[in-house]
């Protein structure tokens, strides 16, 4: 679990959620595995037990978590988390190109570029 | 846990505390913030049972504290300006501490030795004031508290000591549901380690609410209107600021209806940024006469 980033302004239960998520979408956390328990949690980051409670609550809501009572949470690999892995990284596409929208690229030139770069991936790999 | 209502206390005529209500619930971190002279040192002094007040009623765990002896006997206080007995070392705290809190931990005192690397024998009027600090939690934490009121406890800790007792306190909240109550100013480490916030000035609480709640309910909008567009309709604007084309807005509501209600107006650009809690501070003081004021000496 990577430490609070201080400078971020979003809520710090929003913050673990997501370490949490990416952990569990980069394949570092894999099904079946075990998440820190509430209180080492919060003695480990300095912060309200209920914060990382309220974290785990939403993640389980959101399926990428299952909770056995007295035993703790785990992680629970399901197609959902494929499907919010694509639609977060689709997001993260959206808003890099309606940044370059905003500058005055056109698509034609997102395009070309999204092209280009997947071209120079399989030629990477072919190596 | 604690039961606040319609608290006066004056002082030469003064009301520092000019009625008060407030509820910290059981098992809560509970954050008092609020400008200087506000009433939080005195308000935290009337809930230890060092003062009375003159009207109201403060109740600790259903009872009224002032003179009552076995509920604050469960009580933990670290007050911003510690008492230590002439040349007593913390060892000898310790006995003292002993004698009058039964639940005092002497394992536990052992154990936390470790954390706290203090000279036990030497006095502890003689070390620096981040020590004398350090002092009090090792001695606080060792009473098993079901309430423990710090009031601006991280005063002169340094960085690595902060996180190490919040770490402990933290652990003690998630382990026995220790109630907390601290006053502090530093908004930022509040924010990590609470889960209600009040907020003072001048003697009354101005609001109070679950941190979650507060954070769900107001965000910031940075906007770029087309040319000629109308401004969005039926926002709930706290504070609005321009900038060349771009308008920084505090709106009051929901992230989502915010959203779309901007959306609606087709705006060049937007964005949606959630407020740290000292943004939440500034802009809810500001609404009552507060504010930063723009001079330039």
């Amino acid at each position: 679990m990577g430490p609070i980033d201080y400078r971020d302004s979003r809520p710090i239960y929003e913050q673990i959620k997501d370490s949490i998520r990416r952990l569990i979408f980069s394949g570092a956390m894999s099904e079946g595995d075990q998440l820190p328990s509430v209180r080492n949690l919060a003695a480990q980051l300095s912060i309200n037990p209920n914060t990382i409670q309220r974290a785990y609550r939403e993640l389980e809501a959101e399926g990428c978590v299952t909770s056995v009572p007295g035993k703790g949470s785990f992680v629970r690999k399901t197609d959902s988390i494929e499907a919010a892995r694509r639609r977060e990284l689709f997001s993260k596409l959206d808003d890099a190109t309606s940044a370059l929208y905003h500058i005055g690229v056109s698509l034609e030139e997102i395009l070309a570029h999204l092209r280009a770069q997947k071209e120079g991936e399989n030629h990477d790999s072919s190596i | 846990m604690i039961q606040v209502s319609e608290v006066v206390k004056t002082f030469d005529g003064f009301r520092a505390l000019d009625g008060l209500s407030m509820h910290v619930p059981k098992g809560s971190v509970y954050g008092l913030v609020g400008p200087n002279g506000a009433g939080k040192s005195t308000i935290i002094r009337h809930l230890t049972g060092v003062y009375r007040q003159d009207s109201g009623q403060i109740l600790v765990d259903g009872a009224p504290i002032f003179e009552n002896a076995s509920t604050k006997a469960r009580i933990g206080y670290i007050p911003d300006d510690a008492f230590f007995f002439q040349s007593a070392g913390v060892r000898d705290m310790m006995k003292y501490y002993q004698g009058i809190y039964p639940r005092f931990d002497r394992a536990r005192y052992e154990r936390l030795r470790e954390v706290f690397q203090l000279d036990e024998k030497q006095p502890i009027r003689r070390l620096s004031k981040g020590m004398q600090k350090q002092a009090l939690f090792w001695l606080s934490l060792c009473i098993r508290p079901d309430l423990l009121i710090l009031d601006e406890p991280v005063d002169g800790l340094d960085p690595v000591m902060r996180r190490q007792v919040w770490s402990l306190v933290m652990d003690d909240v998630s382990e026995n549901g220790t109630t907390v109550l601290v006053s502090s100013h530093n908004l930022r480490e509040l924010e990590d380690v609470c889960d209600y916030v009040g907020v003072m000035h001048k003697g009354k609480l101005l609001l109070e609410h679950a941190l979650s709640e507060l954070q769900d309910n107001i965000c910031k909008v940075q906007l770029v209107m087309k040319e000629g567009g109308g401004m969005p309709e039926g926002l709930n604007i706290l504070h609005e600021n321009t900038t060349g084309r771009v308008q920084t807005l505090i709106v009051r509501g929901k992230q989502e209806a915010i959203q779309k209600t901007i959306k609606a107006c087709d705006p060049l650009f937007f964005d949606l940024l959630p407020l740290s809690l000292e943004e939440i501070f500034v802009y809810e003081l500001g609404g009552v006469d507060y504010e930063i004021k723009n001079i330039l000496l």
